[in-house]
């Protein structure tokens, strides 16, 4: 249990602002979530953000903000950790306030990610895989990670593709009612599972896009209405070849089972879910590691629609990583704007009597995981 | 092929550790192997980074080595199915390129 609460949220409709500055993106959710609080007295500020320096050639996040927001010469910090850059800032803030240093810490996450080639954005990308390996060298790629994972879950169950694409459509289906997300144009399972082969079985629908965007939080020792009940982090193999059992991601299982621990709560308490969605397979097997559902039969729960909006298990009502859309160091961010939201009564797919709710935020191939459970007081 | 197996329990890997990641008190030892192994599972890879764009489309597989616990990821040599039985063609570029047995 941490005596830490989120007192404001904020955060950028995402999608592509080639006008905006990634500066300007990050000011805009951090005086949101400033407004919202309150404008309370902030002590630090911690901002995860992952391609900034190779592709937009802008570094000092942490003062960026401090001195655009008039915070003072107080401690800021850029944290870096792949996609799982803006759970961890969030959990380095936690830590700070639970060490005593802080009593208001500032969070906030950003990624700019639209004005760059193709090209560009996936050799930054392939920053978050081990380039000093045999596996890099035979052209791995990171939805191609979750291609090899899926074929072999095809292999293992009854699953098959229609069930990716029943992911990716309830995804999209819950973005069309979410203003902020990047996705609101409505599709059909014949559409996605029609569309262009990206890293077989994966097509373009299985996997997240390139977003601009930007989320923030205030958190707080004062208490207020959501409370961040645990945190947990954990490390997992940094290459696929390193697997135990393919089928498993290890830092999504461990750092969920630390999560519940510290809370004192168990997947079967949780009302409201947003999961690490970078591709369609992955929701898969996150639903699986975090216990909602018994191993390799995630499948069966996402064919019975228990996952959907209105189902007994909600995961990612916000539009997940794949129709929201996924500005890297924002995302793990924008998962707890959704999830506030959710536990205020104020959400898109609001879920009903909504009070403990679980995020997971994913880097790399399974290399960092974060899992915060919220609880509304 | 190059395999590191633990001391100490069952662990082994193609890269070398410090410490053995499983039990975490043995040391890893260097042993050869046969490069000989079924296809665990696979991919198509269509959208290429730049350095391999000139491939696309080209397989990768994760290959279970027979003589050793090690999986070990690899291109292929023409597509591949789960269970196919393949072996080491040839190093190219630090990238273990396989066929079909
Ligand atoms: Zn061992």
């Amino acid at each position: 249990m941490t005596n830490v609460y989120i007192e404001g949220i904020g955060m950028t409709k995402f999608g592509k602002f080639v006008d905006k500055s990634m500066k300007q993106l990050l000011v805009e959710a951090s005086i949101e979530a400033l407004e919202n609080a309150g404008n309370p007295k902030v002590d630090a500020v911690f901002v995860g953000n992952f391609m900034g320096g190779s592709i937009g050639n802008q570094e000092i996040l942490g003062a960026l903000v401090a001195n655009e927001l008039g915070l003072g010469y107080i401690p800021t910090a850029k944290v870096e950790g792949a996609c799982a850059s803006g759970g961890i800032a969030l959990r380095q803030g936690i830590m700070g306030i639970l060490s005593g240093e802080y009593d208001t810490v500032l969070i906030a996450g950003v990624e700019k990610m639209k004005h760059a080639s193709t090209a560009d954005v996936t050799q930054a990308i392939n920053a978050a895989m081990d380039n000093d390996s045999n596996e890099k060298q035979a052209g791995l790629t990171f939805p191609g990670f979750f291609g090899v994972l899926a074929n072999r879950y095809f292999y293992e169950t009854d699953a098959t593709k229609e069930h990716l694409a029943m992911i990716a459509l309830k995804n999209r289906e819950n973005a069309l009612h979410n203003p902020l997300a990047q996705f609101q144009k409505p599709t059909t399972m014949e559409e996605i599972m029609e569309a262009r082969i990206i890293t077989s079985p994966l097509g373009l629908f299985d996997c997240s896009p390139t977003t601009d965007g930007a989320a923030a939080l205030v958190i707080t020792r004062k208490k207020g209405a959501i409370h961040i009940r645990s945190s947990a982090q954990s490390s997992g193999p940094t290459q696929m070849q390193d697997a135990d059992d393919l089928l498993s991601l290890p830092a999504v299982r461990e750092s969920g089972r630390l999560a519940y621990e510290k809370a004192g709560v168990g997947p079967e308490d949780i009302d409201v879910v947003e999961i690490h969605d970078c591709f369609s397979m992955t929701e898969m097997l996150a639903i699986e590691e975090l216990g909602f559902f018994n191993k390799r039969e995630g499948w069966l729960a996402v064919e019975q629609g228990r996952t959907t909006a209105t189902g007994d298990k909600p995961v990612n009502t916000s539009g997940g990583l794949l129709s929201r859309g996924h500005p890297i160091g924002a995302t793990g961010v924008a998962q707890m704007y959704q999830l506030v939201q959710q536990l205020r009564g104020t959400a898109p797919n609001q879920v009903e009597h909504a009070r403990l709710a679980l995020a997971q935020n994913l880097g790399g191939t399974g290399s960092y995981s974060t899992v915060h459970i919220l609880e509304r007081l | 092929m190059k395999v590191y197996q633990c001391d100490q329990c069952e662990y082994a890997s193609v890269s070398n550790k410090y410490r053995c990641p499983s039990c975490g008190t043995g040391n890893l030892q260097e042993q050869d192997v046969s490069s000989k192994g079924t296809v665990y599972s696979y991919t198509d890879i269509h959208i290429a980074p730049a350095e391999f764009a000139h491939l696309a489309p080209y397989t990768v597989a994760l290959i279970q080595l027979d003589e050793s616990k090690a999986k070990v990821t690899v291109r292929t040599d023409g597509n591949v199915q789960i269970g196919d039985v393949a072996e080491l063609d040839y190093v190219e570029d630090g990238a273990y390129i396989y066929r079909k047995c």
